[in-house]
């Protein structure tokens, strides 16, 4: 399967062009392949979120180009692309929509977009929530159930489309670091048996290293990135990696360029403020 | 072959399900019943009972022995091992939302008996009892957290379906309400804040003869004359007048209402879904949206030459203000990652604005919804006091004008009384049509 390849061609994004011009990402290249979890870690506000926004087509680029599977999404001519289910953004702080139930909100994308009928969305929605643990939680809603529940649940509605990508936006932020280890190894698993091409944001290294094939450590405001991890550890992993010898040295390998960068976000945060 | 319990039988069984924790205050009914469908079984000492991963078909309540539960290591439960006697309950895994397999591995270390219980027919059992059925489901919950030490993330039991949720006709579900309601303090403290209120108008007027309270109806007086089947005023409920005055107000409120939120609910998601409708109509609206209803009373004649339009109008205007006003803020309060989900999972305009906008802006809606019930009969009562026929604002002026003082109160507390039902009607409307939100804020509130 070949599908997922993402292109970032040399892409700027500078925000308010007419007053203070702000220089969110900077001449950031960076090729993603088809089928691989790559992590993009930097500290917040680095403009790491601007980037995916960009690939969503939630904001436009001011110039450079997105590709994905040879289709340019967008590019200097033509600077923002329209959202689509071919790449599915998971929120920072979910967005599954509270007044409906699970079952509805997994069922959304095809339903709307006419791909599958009601029922037969519904039997396949049936059988991914089951697939992934989930079953049983069809009938409530999303408020009801706990909030590593409801990661789940909205991973599953976007892989109900059968995307080519997931853009995850830290999606694990809010979540206690018990949960947490938890929904690593729930997302590994639904991505083991869904192969697709997963563009994660986060600020933990631990997180970005456990999961990852490759971990793009990305510079501050502008954000480009400064060094790409590839992580030799084989799939699929489990939570013994996390001791592992290989693991420790990596994250030591890597540790000062994220804290170097850490450092440099809490000093330009203080010039601001 | 497991033959069902004999008499005997059957009350040892009860017995022992009292003694567990979920059944402890379960009626005698529902005990019965689910003893009927319990099997009792034996095992002997070092028998293993199940294994971790075996299907969690069925649940085990202890009668006597003793069985010792091990919970798999990835379940992270605090104390993995637990010593059991009479009145535990195990194998509950199957209630757990997601969960069809067994967590812990269980063998008796001494001669032990136990009655198993089907998962799915317990299920069933409880769904049939709208009552007990989801009580029984939460004692389950807390013993899975607190006994077990299972974290909470895991510790989530199914929701039952059925009558509560489904099936349940709204005449039972309002009387499971009211029997909730009854069963809290909140009626007797309502009950306590009203006696308070009534004895000190009793003391202040009648009793005191407080300065300025000197010249007001008392209590004892207003309540004769209210219920008098021959008032001295006139007016009290055995008169056909004092409804028709009712009817009048309720009639002309129910039409400025509905004019208002059929048209106050489209203006308000237009305001807010549409920038460039904002820009032209907010001004305009911003301008008259502060204008007392009173001053509008002359202009209000002038348009609608039959008094009883212009005061149906008068009502409209300002429930109309407060309807789209709060559907405005209630769409721009919709959090834009819904908007830009409902986008990546390629839902059109229009599949936006009907699966996002609108249920997102519901909870805004209807507290507009309930103001303006409010300011309708604020303003109602305005008008009727300067013109019209007929109405509570018309008996409170013409009353005063006529020196009937008690009659005033009848109209006043008429009027808190109906407008307190009027807007109770809206919410309950509310509360039906967001359960989802109804839920959530059942959660919070525990």
């Amino acid at each position: 399967m070949n599908r997922g390849h993402i292109v970032i061609d040399d892409v700027v994004k500078v925000y308010d062009p007419q007053g203070a011009a702000v220089l969110a990402v900077d001449h950031c290249s960076l090729e993603i392949e088809p089928g691989e979890i790559c992590m993009i870690v930097g500290p917040s506000g680095c403009g790491k979120t601007t980037l995916l926004n960009a690939i969503a087509g939630f904001h436009e680029i001011t110039s450079g180009r997105i590709v994905m599977d040879g289709e340019v999404l967008c590019s200097t001519e033509k600077p923002k692309s329209a959202p689509g289910p071919d790449r599915i953004v998971v929120f920072q702080n979910g967005a599954l929509f509270p007044w409906k139930s699970n079952l509805e909100n997994v069922i959304f994308g095809p339903v709307v977009q006419g791909k599958l009928a009601r029922k037969d969305a519904i039997d396949k929605a049936r059988a991914m929530l089951a697939d992934a643990g989930l079953a049983g939680v069809e009938r409530n809603y999303p408020g009801e159930v706990s909030s590593g529940m409801r990661r789940r649940v909205e991973i599953v509605r976007a892989l109900m489309n059968d995307p080519k990508a997931l853009l995850l936006d830290e999606p694990y932020r809010a979540l206690d670091s018990l949960t947490k280890s938890v929904m690593h190894e729930a997302l590994l698993e639904i991505y083991y048996k869904n192969k697709v091409t997963i563009f994660f944001i986060t600020h933990d290294l631990e997180e970005a290293i456990f999961l990852g094939h490759r971990v793009a450590i990305m510079t501050t405001r502008p954000c480009k990135p400064k060094k790409i991890l590839n992580v030799d550890i084989a799939h699929p992993r489990d939570y013994g990696v996390l001791t592992s010898k290989r693991f420790r040295e990596l994250i030591e390998e890597t540790n000062d360029a994220v804290h170097e960068e850490a450092l440099k976000a809490f000093q330009a945060g203080e010039k601001e403020g | 072959m497991e033959a069902a319990l004999r008499a005997g039988e059957a009350n040892g069984a009860i017995a022992a399900l009292r003694d567990a924790t979920p059944f402890r205050d379960a009626a005698e009914a529902l005990l019965q019943r689910i003893a009927a469908i319990a099997r009792p079984a034996r095992f002997g000492a070092g028998t293993r009972i199940y294994g971790a991963n075996d299907a969690a078909d069925d649940i085990f309540v202890l009668v006597s022995g003793r069985v010792e539960h091990v919970f798999k290591p990835e379940v992270g439960a605090r104390e993995a091992h637990k010593r059991m006697t009479r009145g535990g309950v195990f194998g509950w895994a199957g209630l757990l939302l997601g969960q069809t397999q067994r967590l812990a591995s269980v063998t008796a270390t001494e001669p032990t008996e136990v009655l198993r219980l089907d998962t799915e027919e317990l299920v069933k059992l409880l769904e049939s009892e709208p009552l007990e059925g989801p009580l029984v489901m939460e004692r389950f919950a807390t013993m899975i957290q607190r006994e077990f030490t299972l974290p909470a993330l895991l510790a989530q039991v199914r929701r039952l379906s059925g009558p509560l949720t489904e099936e349940m006709s709204s005449i039972s579900l309002t009387m499971y309400r009211l029997s909730l309601w009854l069963k809290s303090p909140r009626p007797y403290l309502m009950v306590i804040g009203f006696a308070l209120f009534l004895g000190f108008w009793y003391l202040a007027v009648e009793v005191w003869k407080l300065p300025r309270f000197r010249e007001m109806p008392g209590v004892t007086s207003v309540v004769k004359e209210w219920l008098a089947p021959e008032p001295t005023y006139g007016l009290s409920i055995y008169t056909a007048e004092y409804y028709q005055h009712i009817w009048m107000s309720v009639w002309r409120v129910t039409q400025a209402f509905f004019l208002a939120t059929l048209l106050g609910v489209p203006v308000g998601l237009l305001l807010g879904w549409s920038r460039k409708f904002k820009q032209y109509l907010f001004p305009v609206f911003e301008t008259l949206r502060p204008i007392p209803i009173l001053a509008w009373v002359p202009l209000a004649i002038v348009m609608f030459i039959a008094t009883e339009s212009a005061v149906v109008y008068l009502a409209f205007l300002a429930s109309f203000f407060a309807t789209a006003l709060n559907t405005m803020l209630g769409v721009e309060s919709i959090d834009e990652s819904y908007i830009r989900a409902a986008d990546c999972l390629g839902a059109n305009q229009w599949q936006v604005f009907r699966h996002v906008i609108i249920p997102g802006a519901l909870p805004f809606i209807f507290t507009g919804l309930q103001i303006s019930i409010g300011v309708s009969w604020f303003s109602l009562v305005a008008a009727e006091m300067v013109s019209g026929q007929y109405g509570l604002g018309y008996v409170i002026n013409t009353s005063y004008m006529m020196v009937r003082y008690p009659t005033i109160i009848i109209g006043m507390a008429t009027l808190g009384i109906v407008g307190y039902a009027t807007s109770a009607m809206v919410r309950i409307a509310g509360d039906y049509l967001m359960e989802w939100r109804v839920r959530e804020l059942a959660l919070t509130e525990r």
